[in-house]
């Protein structure tokens, strides 16, 4: 706000933010983690087990995606140190598009989160007591037990830190009078003339994040074998 | 941008609201007819009961799985397991299943096929009568052996009379 302040008005144009894989990603999350819940509460366990792999693999798309992707997709232009940070809540602005320092924050400790849960649920279980992840057999049947135990508490921390996202999401939206939600379902928004958008991402790159995740799953949801 | 952002959220706020006034009038005023009648305390009894079942089999599976068993806490697991077991049938009265709307995975078809329902539990009492002796034999694969039989027995039973895991 200092920004367009200062300057002479600067003609507004609008430019890239997130790519898709990006955007379809976030939309999945935000629907599978209620399904999640919804299907463990209504002991949905086929389901349960069949969306939490589709999880899995969102999950690890998203990771490699942050590898490969477009620019704002990638850890290593948004993932900034703690005086970054700082600086970031000092001044209020980024300056740029993509994640601001605090907001990489959320990211990171999102994605983690989901995949420390999903990674709970692949041990959880006991095989003659109803459902089991494929990776229950990996484990002794009392640490299965704990684990079992530690998917159903951590749910608690996936829910404070979703109140956490949605809170900050209010706050930019009400007090810092920024759309948050519009770009991530359009992907677009609306920036100063000299704000540079986000560079296109490569097919390329999206045929190679889905064979490593769709992959990856594939040999988890079967057991990993020769381990399993 | 302010206004078009609020209102989705402020509507969500507000559905909620709604929403848990309904769940909370349904509740209260337990309309007849409805499902809405209080959950029966022999619910709990009988999951307590069985997840105590539960956590004694993993504790002598986990015995199991160390170096030397300890055969005094596979007799007391054991031991629990078949007094527990006895009781189970009782837990489960007529209309207390998950077709009377109640928090319980229990099918109906306990109560369509009693007989059944019966031979499955007289299963788990026999497995689990044979895990106290396989506990007092003091030999480790014996009581592997009558793990597979008391499994099977649980297992019978969670697949005929409880809901579908897949």
């Amino acid at each position: 706000m200092s920004e367009s302040a200062k300057q002479a008005p600067s003609p507004k144009r609008t430019v890239d933010v997130w790519d898709l894989p990006v955007r379809l990603c976030h939309w999945a999350f935000a629907l599978l983690v209620p399904a999640m819940w919804w299907t463990a509460e209504n002991s949905e366990w086929g389901w349960h087990k069949r969306l939490g792999l589709l999880l899995l693999g969102l999950l690890l798309f998203r990771i490699v995606w942050g590898v490969v992707g477009s620019p704002t997709a990638r850890f290593a232009s948004f993932v900034r140190g703690p005086a970054a940070i700082l600086a970031y809540l000092r001044s209020g602005s980024n300056g740029a598009i993509g994640h601001n320092p605090l907001g990489a924050v959320s990211v990171v400790v999102l994605l983690l989160a989901m995949l420390v849960q999903v990674s709970l649920g692949l041990f959880a279980g006991d095989p003659f007591d109803g459902a089991t992840g494929p990776l229950n057999p990996l484990v002794g049947v009392l640490t299965a037990d704990m684990l079992t135990d530690w998917h159903e508490t951590f749910f608690d921390a996936i829910v404070v830190l979703i109140g956490l996202h949605l809170a900050a999401i209010a706050y930019y939206a009400a007090i810092k009078r920024n759309n948050l939600i519009g770009p991530m379902i359009g992907g677009k928004r609306t920036v100063e003339s000299d704000v540079v958008g986000n560079a296109p991402a490569m097919w390329k790159a999206v045929l190679l994040s889905m064979a490593i995740a769709a992959g990856a799953t594939a040999w988890i949801a079967v057991g990993a074998p020769p381990l399993g | 941008m302010l206004r078009s952002l609020s209102r989705p959220i402020l509507t969500i706020a507000a559905s909620a609201t709604l929403l848990s006034a309904c769940a909370g009038e349904n509740a209260s005023e337990g309309e007849a007819g409805s499902q809405a009648a209080e959950e029966p305390a022999i619910i709990d009894v009988r999951q307590t009961n069985l997840e105590e079942i539960g956590d004694a089999f993993k504790a002598i599976r986990g015995q199991l799985e160390g170096e030397s068993p300890d055969f005094a806490v596979l007799e007391t697991q054991a031991t629990m397991i078949n007094a527990n077991a006895q009781k189970v049938i009782d837990h489960f009265p007529e209309g207390t299943g998950m077709d009377a709307g109640f928090d319980t995975e229990a099918l109906a078809t306990i109560w369509e096929r009693p007989e059944d329902f019966a031979a499955a539990h007289q299963a788990l009492i026999e497995a689990s009568e044979g895990m106290v002796a396989a506990a007092q034999s003091g030999d480790a694969a014996t009581v592997q052996a009558q793990v597979g039989e008391l499994g099977k027995s649980c297992k019978g039973c969670h697949d005929n009379f409880r809901v579908d895991d897949d």
